[in-house]
């Protein structure tokens, strides 16, 4: 998955110059980056793993591109929505302990656009709405292994 | 005589690329520290994030109030960085991403407008003061110097200087067939940067690591400073823009006692003996530091002088050794 903000992946690919900042303004060490398992196009580009550390939506790192790889985006709630499509995120209702009757509900209150993203229903099911942007703290804070919530990176980003 | 004060550029050029390549192994630390104070829980870190915790707020602590934030001002690399809220890129970077996406990005070109405006009037400046790389390759041309010595068989192949043009023109083409930014995995300076911020923040150096060694091993085996001087293909575009540079070394043959220690200091194979500069000088400055007779000083001159022959000295020195042993003879 790409930060946010950034282009659609052939674009991103031109555009990138593998400058690195936006691992280094990352506050939350979210992206990490390619060695060449990805191919040589791909060497040194950033990407996030949810699981392993998600998204925070500070958009620290669209501000910091210098090339418009990834596009500034102001901290807003309306600019976030508008604008970031990273992934989206979906539930596998065979795994997730809400749908099993377990009231859960850690993805609800872990993801930060609640009622825009996210909503829940009866026993605390999380119903992803078109809002989701992709950040992925729902993944991270999912207390199944392997995780019922993930979210499935978006190419085009459009 | 009154000697030039230029000798101690050579000096200062150390102490800037010096500076330039701490600041690099610096900044991963500091990101790490931002990290750690954004998750407000220093009870939380193993303890060898403590540590660079605890230095770097030692480090910090005098200067900022914010460190989190303030820290922010320096970010990048020479690649491309931000420095004071100035965003700085690369020449080459803006090649390379206009021949990618096929695109001129405004903004970003303008992160490049110093850098070409201190190449146009300086040369290849960056090569020689700035560059991270040329801190290791000159290191390393040390020691390839010393193996000499120790008798190691060291071959100096000489290629054509045209060579890094081509990598340069090349890997534009390449970069807009293939859509990528090729130059960020072949050039030195970018290579430096982003693999000390692997091995610090992320942990581990990646694959330029492998490249950049190979090049050091080329340097040493196959042509000193080989690599800066017939491949490096930000090399290649620095000299075309410093090729009608304003400030650029010349040598004064009324001094010029033709030691050819100039020649032999120069890293870069030129011939300031000759007056053979050349767009490639990248003004480290290594010949007039070492010039006995400050007969190499930095000129307002847009061309280079054409050669103008054995230094005068020297043809003053020659008439009185050929007048003495006229005399010797004739004493006999």
């Amino acid at each position: 998955m790409r930060p946010p903000g950034a282009l659609s992946e052939d674009k991103f690919l031109a555009n990138c110059i593998h400058c690195g900042k936006c691992g280094e303004i990352c506050p939350n060490r979210a992206i990490n980056f390619f060695g060449f398992e990805n191919g040589l196009a791909s060497l040194d580009t950033p990407y996030i793993v949810p699981r392993e550390q998600s998204c925070i939506l500070c958009m620290k790192c669209g501000d910091v591109c210098p090339t418009g790889a990834l596009k500034p985006i102001a901290r807003e709630l309306e600019d976030i929505v508008a604008n970031v499509k990273m992934g989206h995120a979906r539930v596998d209702k065979n795994l997730c302990l809400s749908y099993q009757g377990k009231t859960c509900g850690v993805c609800a209150r872990a993801c930060p656009l609640p009622d825009i993203a996210m909503s829940v229903g009866f026993l605390e099911t999380p119903i992803v709405m078109d809002g989701c942007v992709g950040c992925g703290l729902c993944e991270r804070s999912c207390i199944q292994i392997p995780p019922s919530i993930r979210v499935i990176p978006d190419m085009d980003r459009s | 005589m009154h000697r030039t004060w230029q000798r101690h550029l050579n000096k200062l050029r150390w102490l800037i690329l010096s500076l330039v390549f701490c600041t690099l192994i610096l900044l991963p630390f500091f990101h790490l520290y931002q990290t750690y104070l954004a998750s407000h829980s220093y009870d939380l870190l193993l303890s060898k994030e403590k540590l660079v915790y605890d230095t770097m707020e030692s480090l910090t602590a005098p200067f900022l109030s914010d460190p989190e934030k303030q820290l922010e001002a320096l970010k990048g690399t020479t690649w491309s960085g931000t420095l004071f809220g100035l965003k700085l890129s690369d020449p080459l970077a803006i090649v390379s991403q206009a021949s990618a996406a096929m695109k001129l990005y405004w903004p970003f070109i303008l992160t490049a407008a110093i850098p070409v405006i201190f190449t146009v009037i300086f040369g290849r400046f960056f090569c020689g003061w700035i560059c991270p790389a040329t801190f290791v390759y000159e290191l390393n041309d040390s020691l390839g110097a010393w193996l000499r010595k120790a008798g190691l068989p060291i071959s100096q192949h000489r290629m054509d200087r045209r060579l890094k043009y081509l990598v340069l023109g090349i890997g534009a083409v390449l970069s807009a067939v293939t859509g990528a930014v090729l130059f960020a995995a072949i050039y030195p300076p970018a290579i430096i940067g982003r693999e000390i911020y692997y091995a610090v923040a992320v942990g581990g150096f990646g694959g330029g690591t492998v490249f950049f060694l190979l090049t050091l091993l080329f340097d040493l085996m196959v042509s000193r400073r080989g690599f800066c001087r017939y491949l490096c293909p930000g090399g290649a575009l620095y000299s075309l823009l410093g090729r009608y540079r304003v400030f650029r070394i010349q040598r004064d043959v009324t001094n010029c006692n033709d030691c050819a220690k100039c020649n032999v200091v120069c890293q870069f194979d030129l011939n300031p003996l000759r007056d053979g500069f050349g767009q490639e000088c990248n003004n480290c400055t290594a010949c007039i530091a070492v010039c006995p007779t400050d007969a190499l000083r930095f000129e307002l001159k847009v061309k280079d002088a054409a050669n103008r022959g054995p230094g005068h000295l020297g043809q003053l020195y020659r008439k009185q050794q050929q007048k003495s042993e006229k005399l010797e003879v004739q004493n006999i």
